[in-house]
């Protein structure tokens, strides 16, 4: 053993150490409490002793020897195809029966069929569901206490997250009231009778990729869209005005009662949240 | 009882074609010659060691030492670059047993209960069960957090690593007959990864986890005419769905690995039969294999790989937090934060949905939705576009032969410019999948950025293909330095006092 | 000059009275009474006229490089002079966070100055008793969408970016809800909530990063780079290191 072979033996056997030292602290660490990053860093040292050692072992102490192995061609040429083609139809009773093999795939055709039975059971029928929203006439603005929202409670400027009475949290049913102002509105026909006093209310899911449209920019009046930064402007009906949505939020028509509470004059009048495609030819 | 001799013998008992290599007959005529006895017996009888008990025991059984003595002895072609492969394997294995110890303590449901850990905010939030034992997972169970976080960080070079061995197969062009079909095998792996990854980024069921799955929900639901059903049968009906946190992990957990554990053992399989490709260098030929024994070598040095695999991805996830799913808090729908993005390979399609410009056109009443064609149709064109690359290139080149020899990636501009076009797209949309933290880094406006990675989307693939094609053409006229003549000219002395050049 | 020295003199007065006082009130406290003295109004008036009156007017009702004072009420002065986004060297400029221009006094004198110029919002008594995890849920549901769950803060599109709250003090969070400055909207919490919020956001700044480096607290966008630009080069530097051949290559026989 030459001393390139007793430096190199030396190094091996100080990783193996080291892996040897570093696991037995990790479980001490381990039972003592354990720190995250302290186990961390003893794991690493110990696993990545022994990796240094094995790599060094075989790059210092064994047979570098450059190998040659001979390369064959893989395939068996022109004879070989063509055995296994005679082998897949030198039997008649498979090969010659044509009416049979159409009819083997048709009846394969009916086993797709019969296996798309589990599949449709994966999930309802859409139907009118991303149409509809929990949001009803007469129903009250409510906070996720499901307590109804004040007028008084949000100051101009103001926004909050509001959903159907009775349906706290809703994902369809989520709606942005914001105090827009009376003077800075310019809403036309329906939509400005929707806005009572200053008072907008959108839905709160993006028309894009649905993403809760939280943040309210409320200097310039506009609500963002933390996902992809869709960008609606609330003065003008939430059109798009920046970003890859491209089809506005639907306002909730609104009325503010006497005690200063908040009713819904119906749903949205058309469907909240991403697009899809049958939405304009009403499901 | 006698001590197991697992030493290597004096001779080896035969060649690789099974001849055997000693003489028996002529060793034993010498024994008798010198009238050694105990020599004589041995020979005539030579007793097989522990381990060759132990080898025959297993190929009466199978039959298969001929193969095994093949695999030991295969050569290996060495280049750092032919190791990427290998860790992605690695961080694999790593991911299958960091996730099984995680699987001991995750519930799959959506079901809420009330937290009552010792994360002091959340005490008393409703949140569901799966997010509630992620927070156990990470706060009460010893090393569970490092158990996490080594998974999650090993999920993010995964992905990494892959990429990185993906670019190196597209630019040595080592997916070149005969091995399209491990191209296909490995461009599945890729995509499992990435369906691996984002499954597991939903699970814990925290914000940033049910956004990722809101959006993916409508991509699906964009598609034009089935989208709403596609949607609903993944997730079970309309978004949000108590439904589809355990499919998710019925496919994160079983389905997905189950398939890229197949695909493996094919991908690996595949090179195995086919033999390693090699780099034009020394003796390498189109029709050999130059490099290192498998065993112990190569077995070794990959086994040694491991361990600082490990040991790498041990440390990401001791010392740098990721996904704190404590600080997120629980998914619901009405709330959200910002910013919110996936985790770094899915960037780029979240880049694509944020730079796409506003477009659902209304054709015959049928709406295409603003999310269709930068969520599904974009993907899927790039996505066909690498999958079906080494046919695109066949027709391109006309080049049908076999490759068993790599080329040097300057070697073909084309390929190469066309490779690093297709990178430098993916790395456009991956910035732009996080334009607003890079506004607020740069302090540049969202708008700016987004309208700046707008026109990068188009220009700087351009950009990148003619200039990597000019690079690739000027380094092939002038030679390698390795293509040079070795050492230059070597002067000697001579007779006279003069120099002349030796040999 | 005459000015300002009654000012210092009333502050000292007022210093004794919190140090003799057994419940010693905050300094909003003061700031809101200072607002009714007389000679502090007229200390922040010459404070006004030299350092404000060239945007807000002279007397505060607006010009050409900023808005109209009147009604804007002490918490908006406060908010603004004492996280030194007020004063502005130029009209036009951005608006940041900075060290205060003004020291505490010269801020009270303009406060009480701002606040004297119309019925406006004073500043908030925000109590030390807020519940963290009601805190928690107000957060959530009405900061995080902009400041981010982690109170990292973020852009949020026109060249605004919503501050990280790393450094907000009680009383700046309330202002900051109160009057909704720059781009945020306003908010009409009430006390006890104001002060949830407030107790969760001071667990934000001090909160435990039990995985180790938080690395901004932006989450993923940071994850992957540390992934791409770090684990991914190691992995490759582990790869160049297995790869390297130890020893003088031994010869073929």
């Amino acid at each position: 053993m030459n001393r390139r072979e007793r430096r190199a033996e030396r190094l091996v056997l100080a990783c193996f150490a080291v892996t040897f030292l570093t696991g037995l602290g990790l479980l001490g660490v381990y039972t003592l409490g354990g720190d995250t990053q302290v186990q961390g860093v003893l794991l690493a040292l110990c696993l990545g002793g022994l990796g240094a050692g094995i790599v060094l072992w075989a790059q210092e102490l064994m047979s570098n020897e450059e190998r040659v192995e001979e390369r064959h061609p893989l395939g068996t040429g022109p004879e070989g195809s063509a055995a296994v083609a005679e082998a897949l139809t030198d039997e008649a009773g498979f090969s010659r029966r044509r009416v049979l093999q159409g009819g083997l795939v048709a009846a394969l055709g009916g086993l797709a069929a019969a296996l798309a039975i589990p599949v449709l059971s994966l999930g309802p029928a859409p139907g009118r569901s991303l149409f509809e929203t929990p949001w009803k006439k007469g129903l009250h603005l409510v906070g996720f206490d499901n307590q109804p929202v004040k007028a008084d409670a949000i100051p101009q400027d103001g926004v909050v997250t509001v959903f159907p009475e009775g349906f706290p949290g809703s994902a369809d049913g989520q709606t942005l009231l914001i105090h827009a102002g009376a003077d800075r509105l310019q809403l036309q026909g329906d939509a400005a009778t929707w806005a009572p006093n200053g008072f907008v209310a959108y839905s709160k899911v993006c028309t894009h990729a649905g993403c809760p449209v939280g943040l309210y920019r409320a200097a310039q009046g506009q609500l963002i869209c933390p996902c992809h930064q869709s960008t609606f402007d609330v003065m003008q009906g939430a059109v798009p005005v920046f970003g890859p949505a491209a089809r506005p939020l639907p306002q909730l028509p609104i009325q503010l009662e006497a005690d200063g509470t908040f009713t819904a004059l119906g749903d949205f009048s058309e469907p909240v949240g991403p697009s899809f495609w049958d939405m304009r030819l009403g499901g | 009882m006698k001590a197991p001799r697992f030493g290597r013998r004096e001779r080896p008992v035969v060649d690789p074609i099974g001849r055997p290599l000693n003489d028996p007959a002529r060793e034993l005529r010498d024994a008798e010659a010198r009238g050694d006895a105990s020599a004589v017996d041995v020979i005539a009888d030579p007793e097989p060691t522990e381990l060759e008990r132990i080898t025959g025991w297993l190929d009466e059984r199978t039959g298969l030492a001929g193969l095994v003595r093949t695999t030991l002895r295969k050569v290996f072609p060495d280049h750092w670059s032919f190791l990427l492969g290998e860790i992605a394997l690695f961080c694999f294995i790593i991911l299958v047993a960091t996730g099984t110890f995680l699987t001991f303590f995750f519930v799959p449901s959506a079901s809420q209960t009330t937290y009552a850990g010792p994360y002091p905010p959340l005490q008393g939030a409703t949140v569901s069960e799966a997010y509630n034992s992620v927070l156990r997972l990470s706060f009460d169970v010893k090393a569970g957090l490092l158990m996490r976080q080594v998974h999650h960080w090993t999920a993010v070079v995964f992905v990494a690593v892959i990429v990185a061995h993906l670019s190196r197969v597209f630019f040595t062009g080592a997916f070149r007959r005969p091995r399209e079909i491990n191209w296909l095998i490995g461009f599945g792996l890729l995509t499992f990864a990435l369906a691996e990854g984002f499954t597991g980024y939903s699970l814990p069921d925290d914000l940033l986890s049910g956004t990722g799955a809101r959006i993916a929900y409508s991509a699906a639901i964009s598609i034009p005419l089935i989208g709403p059903y596609v949607a609903s049968l993944l997730f079970g009906g309309e978004f949000p769905t108590a439904a589809f946190l355990p499919r998710f992990f019925v496919l994160h957990v079983m389905l997905l690995p189950a398939l890229f554990a197949g695909a493996i053992v094919a991908h690996v399989g595949l090179v195995f039969l086919q033999k390693h490709t090699q780099f034009r260098v020394g003796r390498a030929r189109e029709d050999n294999v130059v490099g290192r024994h498998f065993w112990p070598g190569q077995a070794f040095v990959s086994g040694g790989l491991f361990f600082l695999t490990a040991a790498v991805v041990a440390l990401l996830g001791g010392l740098v937090q990721i996904n704190p799913i404590w600080a997120y808090g629980p998914f619901d729908a009405p709330i959200v934060s910002s910013p919110a993005q996936p985790d770094w390979y899915v960037g780029w399609l979240d880049g694509s949905l944020r730079i796409f410009p506003p477009f659902e056109p209304v054709i015959l009443g049928i709406t295409i939705p603003s999310a269709f064609v930068p969520g599904v149709v974009i993907p899927g064109i790039l996505f066909t576009i690498v999958g079906i690359w080494p046919f695109i290139e066949r027709r391109v080149t006309g080049d049908r032969a076999p490759h068993n020899l790599l080329d040097w990636p300057w070697e073909s501009p084309f390929r190469a410019a066309t490779g690093a076009a297709i990178l430098g797209l993916f790395a456009i949309l991956t910035l732009a999948g996080g334009n607003d933290v890079l506004s607020a880094f740069l302090d540049l406006p969202i708008e700016s950025l987004t309208w700046l990675f707008r026109f990068l989307v188009l220009a700087f693939p351009i950009a990148v293909w003619l200039v990597v094609y000019a690079l690739c053409r000027s380094r092939q006229r002038y030679p390698a330095p390795d293509e040079r003549p070795k050492g230059g000219i070597r002067l000697v002395r001579n007779a006279t006092g003069g120099w002349e050049e030796a040999e | 000059m005459a000015g300002l020295a009654a000012l210092g003199a009333a502050l000292l007065a007022t210093g004794v009275a919190w140090a003799v006082s057994p419940a010693a009130p905050d300094p909003q406290a003061a700031t809101n009474a200072a607002a009714a003295d007389q000679t502090v109004v007229d200390a922040g008036r010459g404070l006004f006229t030299a350092n404000c009156a060239a945007c807000h007017g002279p007397a505060g009702q607006g010009g050409s490089g900023g808005p109209s004072l009147v009604g804007a009420g002490a918490a908006s002065a406060d908010f603004y002079l004492r996280t030194g986004r007020m004063p502005l060297s130029a009209p036009g400029q951005r608006v940041v966070r900075q060290p205060a221009h003004f020291d505490d006094a010269e801020i009270q004198a303009l406060v009480a100055y701002v606040a004297s110029l119309g019925s406006g919002p004073a500043i908030p008594q925000v109590s030390s008793g807020g519940e963290l995890h009601q805190g928690w849920q107000l957060f959530q549901a009405n900061c995080a969408a902009c400041h981010n769950a982690t109170g990292a803060g973020n852009a949020i599109g026109g060249g605004y970016v919503a501050v990280g709250l790393g450094n907000a003090d009680p009383t700046t969070i309330g202002e900051a809800t109160i009057i909704g400055p720059g781009a945020m909207p306003a908010f009409a919490f009430d006390d006890q909530s104001l002060a949830d919020i407030a107790a969760y956001i001071r667990f934000l700044q001090d909160a435990p990063t039990p995985g180790g480096a938080p690395i901004g607290q932006v989450g993923p966008v940071a994850e992957g780079f540390i992934g791409v630009a770090i684990g991914l080069p190691l992995l490759i530097l582990v790869s160049l290191l297995a790869a390297r051949r130890g020893k003088p290559e031994e010869q073929n026989p």
